[in-house]
């Protein structure tokens, strides 16, 4: 058997020993800018739902404050919106 | 708020994380009906202790509310008419809706980046007020 498996070695097509050759500087290049394009879509993704978040929020905050008990003045320069539990 | 007076308003949004909690949020409104919202607000907190690991303490906050005067078999009813149910809920599904999953949370002028999360000292309450107040009287300027 192990001889087989020598034989087998010497015959390698020449695709087959041009695959096991290190990579060309052409190659990691390649490598390189899909790597990058991939890192940017991440970020790019990553700030879009940070975004939208935000700016689901900052609207939602805004038109309450009715039937609600408050200490201090109405129209405060500050309005502070506390919520708590009892427990 | 004393040294602020003027300048700050504080909307309290009751966000009950329990059924214990939900009692007392609602019993809170219904003293509110009577006109005493604010002492038995701070009775609860007072007495925490004597309540709230109770799973029915209807009975005990109706002990309060004799404390402080208030007509206890009204704020009973109150309570379990389940009148202020709704009130609560909206509350609860707006807390939900800002993300608020744990209490104290405090939001400043509506700005979801001035999120405090949790129990501060009374110096960087303070200290966040005046940065705000700053703000607010720049941005007018």
């Amino acid at each position: 058997m192990p001889k087989k498996s020598k034989a087998r070695m010497q015959t390698l097509s020449p695709r087959q020993q041009s695959s096991q050759k290190p990579l060309t500087p052409r190659r990691w290049r390649l490598k390189l800018v899909i790597g990058g394009a991939v890192l940017a879509v991440a970020l790019g993704v990553g700030g879009l739902v940070r975004f939208l978040q935000q700016r689901d929020l900052t609207p939602r905050l805004q038109g309450t404050g009715d039937k609600h008990y408050t200490l201090g003045t109405a129209g405060a320069a500050v309005v502070i919106k506390e919520f708590s539990d009892y427990t | 708020m004393q040294r602020f007076e003027g300048q700050v308003q504080v909307v309290l949004y009751p966000f009950a994380l329990n059924p214990t909690s939900e009692v007392a949020t609602q019993a809170a409104w219904c003293a509110g009906e009577q006109g005493k919202f604010w002492e038995f607000h701070h009775m609860l907190y007072r007495r925490q202790e004597l309540w709230n690991r109770l799973a029915a303490p209807l009975e005990r906050l109706g002990e309060f509310a004799k404390d402080l005067n208030l007509d206890t078999a009204a704020l009973k009813s109150c309570v379990e008419s389940g009148r202020m149910q709704g009130r609560m809920q909206a509350d609860k599904a707006y807390g939900q809706q800002l993300q608020v999953n744990s209490t104290p949370t405090m939001f400043i002028n509506d700005n979801s980046d001035n999120r405090i999360v949790g129990t501060r000292s009374e110096g960087e309450l303070v200290r966040l007020i005046r940065q705000e107040l700053d703000r607010v009287q720049r941005s007018g300027q």
